[in-house]
């Protein structure tokens, strides 16, 4: 593992550890299908539903393994909705110094599937990490992609004070596990 | 029937309203009585957070320079601006409302909802639907209402205002949450840790989430280019809030608006590091509704397609933006840093210092634009101490709205001859003689140290007559617990003008001490102890003629009497520093008079830079000529001489950390052999003449038990310490605290040579 982290850049060495701080876990594996399947199945364990909203970016073929998996849903019922423990979608966008994940909701099902499950399973690309979450609204990073579109920065999962302690997983997912395709 | 809360039996509700003063003094009690513990333990974590978090954004000032900047010319182009923005939402597909009053935006939401049918609506966290009283509005139209922030909705269940900007529930401790839920709900669910009710709101908001056909949410900020919105949170209550149902209306005031999305970025940063001292928070929502996904369709429910109102609301806003201090306030991002900063508020939290719905130093001037002055009343507990100024991420200068305010509620006081006669005596400009008696006796500091000192030794025995005491206390509100320092036989400035043979410093033109009215008629040893220290580093030091500098005036809102003083007291400083002096002040409080406050006294601004530049606190000079010259401070001043032993505890004052003119004082006395640890707290709770009020002095002990806390901590990990401060009322705090002399930095210094 050591090994392999000197090969990353600065900026996913830097949002793993902030995605860390924040209670994120985090991965970072090579662009293949068959890794990708085995590190959202490593995680998701023995689930009996799987909720999945298909990239924008990402090319779909690189989640065409996972696809096979019987427990995969990816048309949910309303009562799917609710009631499964995990949920997959890409996000177009990380930020290093925060170690946050960019979903855009406005895409189909992604923002309801990356809220509702406890599980929450987000595939972001290497080379789409940025410095700071203001690059996000300018229009030479990305191509300018945060200045359009509806999304949200996911930094960790749901959490609150307002019981006394801290207590992480509230109305939102209780785990947020980010996958980095390299 | 709820239990009672406290012994005082106070329910907050209550005393939300603070426009007569008795609700203002019986929401001490009962804050100080059940709320201090959480709301200390809570802002204080959230302080220290802060700072943590502020310290890692590499360009925490230049970022908080173009967050004011965006917001000054969005304010500037308002008007301009909201038509652009109801157009953007237009075009978007969205409704655009610009409601005048509370009453109207009211109105507007309930027709919404009544023509789309609802029944139930899930909101998330706005404290501008706590201003316009949204809840009410809804539910009296049959409509149900769950507050799905987990703050909120506590505060739902015990029907209590908001406590805090950002976690209005912050005043509640897990047990307290644990005993209401019991009272309020049967359930078989365990509620006896955070997990356990968090789990239980959670499956029981799940439900309202799923049913709910509309959602309302506020807004952080809005953008005029796109309609887009900005929302902070953690929970995701919000998002669920806005993405679920088919109905989203978010609620936000006109000052949310901003010219462009690309305006988000400073903020983004900003406003979370600020607040609970997060680079981000765990949700940061980005949209410009309506969505273009789908609504949420409840199992066996019937899709509908979405829509979205932009309701904007004025209530008051324009008013403010109209005036001249009051529309800093209208800059204002709800992050609550100035509320964590503020010993005050940590002490007693947003059900004393704060109105119906906004609380803490910038709560002030928020009720008295969207309600009445006499709303703001709670003001009165922003005691200046500064501490909030440089955590403010736009800038604001919070401690003069307040003691603007002051100055509008002592003109609706109504005159009386006696006010006049004593105004008149002391030194009130004329403006200024309608103000209480207790607010002219402190504010005229200068007049009383004078005659007092003149006839020391009258005054001193007078105040040991029977009768004397509770004399001052029902006649200037003077607490009759404080022990009143004694006036000096001698003044700093006969005892500088008594010295004989002192040679002139090597170093030429040297520094001029303001001889401030605080050390002047209070403690001149301290000032004649100050320029020996510096005179023992080769200083040449000259004494100014003691005058006021505005600062006690200014405390008590008597602007026009500080605005003179100021005025006066200018001209004669810039004659030192064209002779190329240095300006050294001892008294922390009137430095920051001439670092800070000057700037809205003056009316030359070549001036007041100037002396905002050259003036210091004696041991900054100090340690600023030992580093140039290098000299060895441990061979001037030799801590093993010291009587006082060579183990101190130091604190420094509130606005000697606005100054950044605390750290070289420890820098000094630990280079010249003292082993010194420090206090952490943000102000003693002294603040000037704070504590001395009859109506807070239990406040001012309970803020200053943290700091006793600290000194006793200190000794016993590591046994005994002399105690050390550089302001004149921490001296007296501390000494009334733990009953033992407390020396100046200056005097242990002096007392080795």
């Amino acid at each position: 593992m050591q090994s392999l982290m000197i090969l990353e850049s600065s900026s996913v060495l830097q949002f793993v550890e902030n995605a860390v701080k924040a209670a994120a876990t985090v991965e970072v594996i090579d662009r293949s299908p068959l890794t990708l399947r085995d590190a959202i199945l490593r995680e998701v364990g023995n689930v009996t539903r799987i909720l999945f909203a298909p990239p924008q970016e990402l090319p779909i073929a690189l989640f065409s393994e996972f696809l096979n998996d019987a427990r995969v849903v990816a048309d949910p019922t309303p009562d799917e909705m609710v009631h499964s423990a995990a949920g997959v979608t890409e996000a177009f966008a990380g930020v290093a110094s925060t170690g946050s994940v960019c979903i855009d909701v406005s895409y189909q099902r992604t923002g309801m599937v990356s809220l509702l499950a406890p599980l929450q399973i987000a595939v972001v690309a290497a080379e789409t990490i940025v410095p700071k979450p203001r690059d996000l609204f300018r229009a030479d990073m990305l191509g300018g992609k945060g200045l359009w579109r509806d999304f949200v920065f996911v930094t960790g999962p749901s959490a609150t004070a307002d019981m006394g302690p801290l207590v992480r997983g509230v109305h939102g997912p209780h785990k947020l596990h980010i996958i980095v395709v390299r | 029937m709820a239990a009672p809360l406290n012994s005082a039996e106070i329910q907050p509700r209550q005393v939300a309203n603070k426009s007569n003063k008795k609700a203002l003094l019986d929401a001490i009690r009962m804050t100080l009585d059940v709320q201090s513990a959480a709301v200390r333990h809570n802002t204080q974590t959230f302080n220290r957070n802060r700072y943590a978090a502020t310290a890692l954004i590499g360009d925490y000032d230049e970022l908080k320079d173009r967050a004011r900047l965006i917001k000054e010319n969005a304010l500037a182009n308002l008007p301009e601006l909201l038509q652009r923005l109801e157009a953007s939402v237009q075009a978007n597909g969205g409704h655009f409302y610009l409601a005048k009053t509370a009453a109207d935006a009211n109105q507007y939401i309930r027709d919404v909802l009544v023509r789309h049918q609802v029944k139930r609506v899930v909101k998330g966290k706005s404290i501008t639907s706590e201003e316009i009283k949204l809840n009410h509005a809804i539910e009296a139209a049959g409509i149900a209402v769950a507050e799905t922030d987990l703050a909120e909705f506590i505060l739902q269940v015990a029907d209590e205002q908001p406590s805090h900007i950002i976690a209005p529930a912050l005043h509640y401790s897990r047990e307290r949450i644990t005993a209401l839920f019991k009272r309020k709900f049967t359930t078989d669910l365990p509620l006896d840790t955070g997990e356990e009710l968090t789990r239980f709101a959670r499956e029981k908001l799940r439900e309202q989430f799923i049913a709910a056909d509309a959602g309302i949410s506020g807004a952080n900020l809005i953008a005029a280019d796109s309609g887009s919105l900005m929302l902070v949170e953690s929970e995701g209550n919000i998002r669920m809030t806005m993405t679920l149902p088919p109905l989203h209306i978010a609620i936000a005031g006109i000052e949310k608006v901003v010219p462009s999305r690309t305006d988000f970025g400073p903020f983004l940063e900003l406003l979370p590091a600020s607040g609970t001292g997060q680079p981000l928070t765990s949700y940061v929502s980005i949209l410009h509704p309506p969505l273009q996904a789908p609504p949420f369709v409840a199992p066996g429910g019937t899709g509908k397609p979405r829509e979205f109102h932009l309701v904007l609301i004025d209530n008051g806003r324009s008013r403010m933006r109209e005036d001249p201090v009051l529309h800093e306030a209208l800059y204002c991002i709800r992050c609550s840093a100035c509320l964590n900063s503020c010993a005050n508020f940590e002490t007693v939290g947003g059900h004393a210092f704060g109105g119906e719905t906004y609380s803490g130093g910038i709560g002030g001037p928020w009720e008295a634009g969207t309600g009445t002055l006499m709303n703001a009343r709670f003001s009165e507990l922003c005691t200046a101490c500064s501490r909030c100024v440089p955590q403010c991420p736009v800038r604001i200068d919070i401690p003069w709205l307040n003691e603007n305010l002051r100055q509008r509620m002592n003109r609706e006081e109504p005159p009386s001859a006696a006010k006049a006669a004593f105004g008149a005596m002391t030194g009130s400009a004329e403006q200024d003689r309608v103000a209480p008696l207790q607010k002219q006796f402190f504010g005229n500091y200068h007049s009383l140290g004078k005659w007092g000192t003149r006839f020391a030794a009258l005054a001193n025995a007078s105040m040991r007559l029977p009768g004397a005491r509770g004399l001052m206390e029902s006649a200037f509100g003077v607490d009759r617990r404080r022990k009143l320092p004694l006036f000096p036989k001698k003044t700093w400035e006969q005892l500088y003008h008594e010295e004989r043979g002192v040679k002139p410093g090597a170093i030429d033109p040297g520094v001029v001490m303001l001889a401030d009215v605080f050390t002047n008629y209070g403690a001149p040893e301290r000032g004649m102890a100050a320029i020996q220290v510096l005179r023992a580093v080769g200083l040449d030091v000259a004494l100014s003629p003691v005058m006021a500098d505005g600062r006690a005036a200014m405390s008590q809102g008597m602007m026009e009497t500080a605005q003179r003083q100021a005025r006066a007291l200018a001209p004669v400083l810039k004659r030192y520093l064209d002779e190329g002096r240095k300006i050294v002040v001892l008294e922390p409080s009137v430095l920051a008079m001439l670092r800070f406050d000057f700037k809205h006294l003056l009316d030359d601004p070549g001036t007041q830079a100037l002396l905002a530049q050259n003036s210091f606190e004696p041991l900054e000079v100090l340690w600023g000529v030992a580093q140039e010259m290098q000299l060895n401070l441990g061979q001037i001043f030799s801590a093993s001489k010291c009587p006082q032993g060579t183990r101190l505890f130091y604190h420094s004052h509130c606005q000697q950390k606005t100054c950044n003119s605390a750290t070289q004082t420890v820098e000094v006395l630990r280079a010249a052999g003292f082993d010194v640890a420090t206090s952490s707290v943000e102000c003693c709770g002294m603040a000037g003449s704070f504590g001395y009020k009859r109506e807070y002095y239990e406040l001012s002990m309970a803020v200053g038990e943290d700091l006793f806390a600290q000194v006793r901590r200190a000794e016993a990990e590591s046994g005994p310490r002399t105690l050390v401060a550089s302001g004149i009322s921490c001296h007296e705090q501390l000494s009334a605290g733990l009953g033992r002399e407390v020396f100046h930095p200056a005097e242990l210094l002096a007392s080795t040579l």
